[in-house]
């Protein structure tokens, strides 16, 4: 703006100056003309009456007179001229200011030099016999003031220039200093022109609309972020390039990174196959759902395009912990199995054995021995089938949960007395330590319970082994302990021993048929009671498993 | 903000690198699955990622000659694309070894004996390195490219230990010949797939500091 002001002031004063030189010599010019004119009037009324006087004595009188002068009779001839022989001049009756001289009293020309650089200028007088005198002078033309004045007027000019250059740059400076100086921010504050108010006004109305807009914005990223921060799925926003354009707290968590730098590729967080192929989906317009581990972790991927009238904008990226999903399905997965093949083993024998009988294979005598077995394999069906059943009372808290009184030390020896047949047959000796203790608690669960773990204490120790059952009252609970010297269970099977139909060994050799269920319904009793289980067993030496009730 | 061309095209080596790096990791784990599970499938896999891995090496090398061609870059763009074009033979040559390991093992016989030697410790240790020399690629991170370079010490150490145990295996048990011999062919790619790992590692720094030690180090000589 300061160069455009500047640009107009300069050009504005050089234009100015150059017409006024122009007018000025013009005028100047005139004003000489006429002087000249006037000059030459006088002159030649001075030598008419000169010559009136004294004829042609008083122009041969003159001595080298600056002007020619002519003296003409009435026929045009010439009787002087002061710079020829009048002799040898012809005849100047045609001449215009001879005729002008004869018919008015007097005549003006003025001829130029073939170069315009001079011009003659003639005023012939009539004297009162009839002739005339005509004098003549040399004078410059405008073209030759022009050219003599050139040098002085350029360097007027020169000088002129400089100075308006100086001067325009000042003024140019000091009309855009007030609106340099407007501060945006505040511009209602601004002293400035009174054609700048209306700008001045709209752009404070819009400051502050704009501030209004950036303030409203950034309430609802903060919202956003809020929200998304406090998830704690993975949320990925990217451009089509694949770029990340915005991320949740909860994405560093999961992939346990630090925050990516600005417009990084979202494959710098993670380039495992499943995700590759997810966001290359999404990038390429398709849903995709898929299944990808992360530090021993299993997320669920929802990768999807985000579409602006049919064209891709980018993509939306969700992570789900599915891990604990994925933990039950395989636990349910190990159920079914599990079940399936507990059912089906006796159900084979029974099947066996009965087709045997059917096809009359067997003697008569064996007869017993046979449907004995039969009647063994389909009592622990029933078993099997109870032990589901009570599980899955349990599970879904369908038994009675009246809780009564109940004296455990008594059912303590009650279960070791039940148990003592079996024990005999493993050489195993058990021994009792119990206080006498009253417990709130369902009683057929807790007998269940007791049961199962001297059972266990029996079933999986070696011969001629030992096996202690204690009940001690502690301050507000009761502690159950069941030691044993059998064959222990490896750290990396303790956590699962209490899931059903978990056998460490999984072999499942007749010596030590159980269901498998034993420990499980150990574990949804102490639920049921709001108690804790303590296992503690070294492989070889022995196990001993304390349930801690609160009473 | 507008982005030109360029910065463009290398944002798309990086990612073609990334993708390379995965493929590479996924290639080696599935050759070591292969080996350690003896998993059928998992051999497939590695080879399937294998030509995957070759498709990759084409694309990128073809992306780089463009980039130098049509952009002639100057200066740490230079730096990055050159080290790009030496880092995919060296992702190649892993995803070719993870091959050859798939292979071998199609002919192994389940045996006990690879679980008495420390082969799995280097295939852990193989699988590390390159897993973090394509992370130090990826976040631009020296300080994890420098401790790739140093680890590999680790598995060399490992590969003449183990080449000890199969040393004694054989003379142990002489029957077992030709397995033993696999082993160590097993042993030796997985102390290659190291020194590549550890190659990309330093072009990474490369492409970084504008050094290259080791070059550095036999132009002093």
């Amino acid at each position: 703006m300061t160069k455009r002001i500047f640009r107009a002031i300069f050009v504005v004063a050089v234009v100015m100056m150059l017409s006024v030189v122009g007018l000025v010599l013009g005028m100047m010019y005139s004003y000489y003309s006429l002087q000249q004119h006037e000059n030459l009037r006088n002159q030649a009324t001075y030598i008419g009456a000169g010559i009136q006087a004294e004829g042609l004595k008083y122009l041969s009188g003159m001595k080298n007179p600056a002007d020619r002068i002519t003296w003409i009779d009435q026929n045009g001839v010439i009787l002087f001229d002061s710079k020829a022989d009048p002799d040898k001049m012809e005849n100047h009756k045609q001449r215009k200011e001879i005729t002008d001289a004869f018919e008015t009293g007097e005549g003006f020309t003025q001829r130029y030099s073939t170069t315009l650089s001079e011009k003659t200028v003639y005023f012939a007088l009539r004297l009162n016999d009839g002739t005339v005198v005509r004098i003549s002078t040399l004078t410059i033309t405008p073209v030759t003031l022009f050219f003599t004045m050139t040098q002085p007027l350029l360097f007027i000019l020169a000088a002129a220039i400089l100075l308006s250059v100086f001067l325009a740059f000042r003024t140019a400076k000091k009309i855009t200093k007030p609106i340099n100086d407007i501060d945006l921010e505040q511009p209602e504050l601004a002293v400035v022109y009174d054609e700048l108010t209306p700008l001045l006004r709209r752009i404070a109305v819009q400051n502050k609309q704009i501030h209004r807009q950036m303030r409203e914005l950034k309430c609802q990223k903060q919202e956003f972020d809020m929200i998304t921060s406090n998830m704690q799925e993975g949320l990925l926003v990217l451009d089509t390039h694949g770029e990340l354009l915005s991320y949740n707290a909860g994405v560093l968590q999961i992939m346990g990174i630090q925050p990516p730098k600005e417009k990084a590729s979202v494959f710098q967080l993670n380039r495992s196959e499943g995700f590759r192929r997810g966001v290359e989906s999404a990038l390429s317009g398709t849903h995709c759902e898929e299944r990808i581990q992360i530090g021993g972790k299993f997320y669920q991927l929802f990768a999807n395009p985000v579409l602006q009238e049919d064209s891709l904008a980018g993509a939306i990226l969700l992570l789900f912990d599915v891990t604990e999903r994925e933990e039950n399905e395989k636990v349910r997965r190990e159920f079914t199995a599990n079940v399936s093949h507990e059912l089906k083993t006796p159900l084979t024998s029974i099947s066996g054995f009965a087709e045997i009988m059917k096809n009359g294979m067997v003697q008569g005598e064996d007869v017993p021995r046979f449907s004995g077995k039969i009647y063994d394999e389909a009592q622990r069906l029933i078993q099997l089938v109870q032990d589901i059943i009570n599980l899955s009372k349990l599970d879904e808290k369908q038994i009675s949960m009246e809780k009564e009184p109940v004296d455990l030390a008594a059912m303590v020896h009650q279960v070791v007395k039940r148990l003592e047949p079996v024990a005999e047959k493993k050489s195993v000796t058990i021994s009792v330590e119990a206080e006498p203790v009253l417990f709130q608690g369902v009683s057929h669960v807790l007998e269940e319970m007791i049961y199962n773990l001297c059972d266990n204490a029996i079933r999986y120790n070696y011969e001629n082994g030992t096996v202690q059952v204690s009940l001690r009252e502690k301050p507000n609970e009761i502690a159950i302990t069941v030691s044993d010297t059998g064959m222990g269970i490896a750290p990396a099977n303790q956590s699962r021993v209490f899931e059903r139909f978990y056998r460490v060994n999984e072999s499942r050799s007749k010596e030590t048929e159980g269901t498998g269920l034993g420990l499980s319904i150990v574990k949804h009793g102490t639920l049921l009671h709001k108690g804790r289980i303590h296992l503690k067993s070294e492989l070889g030496k022995g196990t001993e498993i304390t349930l801690v009730l609160p009473n | 903000m507008v982005r030109n061309r360029f910065d463009l095209q290398l944002e798309q080596l990086d990612v073609e690198m990334i993708k390379m790096g995965a493929l590479c990791e996924e290639a080696i784990s599935a050759a070591i699955k292969a080996f350690l599970q003896s998993d059928e499938t998992a051999v497939a896999v590695a080879t399937e990622k294998e030509s995957d891995i070759d498709r990759k090496e084409r694309d990128i090398e073809a992306l780089c000659m463009r980039l130098l061609l049509q952009q002639q870059p100057v200066a740490k763009d230079l730096r990055l694309i050159s080290s790009a074009l030496k880092m995919i033979s060296d992702m190649e040559r892993i995803g070719d070894q993870a091959a050859d390991i798939a292979e071998i093992t199609q002919f192994l016989k389940d045996n006990d004996t690879k679980s008495k030697v420390h082969i799995r410790d280097m295939a852990a240790a193989a699988i590390k390195m390159v897993t973090e020399s394509v992370d130090s690629f990826v976040n631009k991170d020296l300080r994890l490219a420098k401790s790739v370079m140093e680890y590999d010490d680790v598995l060399d150490n490992l590969f003449i230990e183990v080449k000890q145990e199969i040393t004694d295996l054989i003379s142990r048990d002489k029957a077992n010949g030709e397995f033993c011999i696999d082993l160590i062919m097993i042993a030796k790619y997985l102390e290659r797939i190291g020194d590549h790992a550890t190659n990309i590692a330093e072009w990474v720094e490369y492409s970084i500091t504008g050094i290259h030690v080791k070059m550095e180090m036999e132009e002093g000589n």
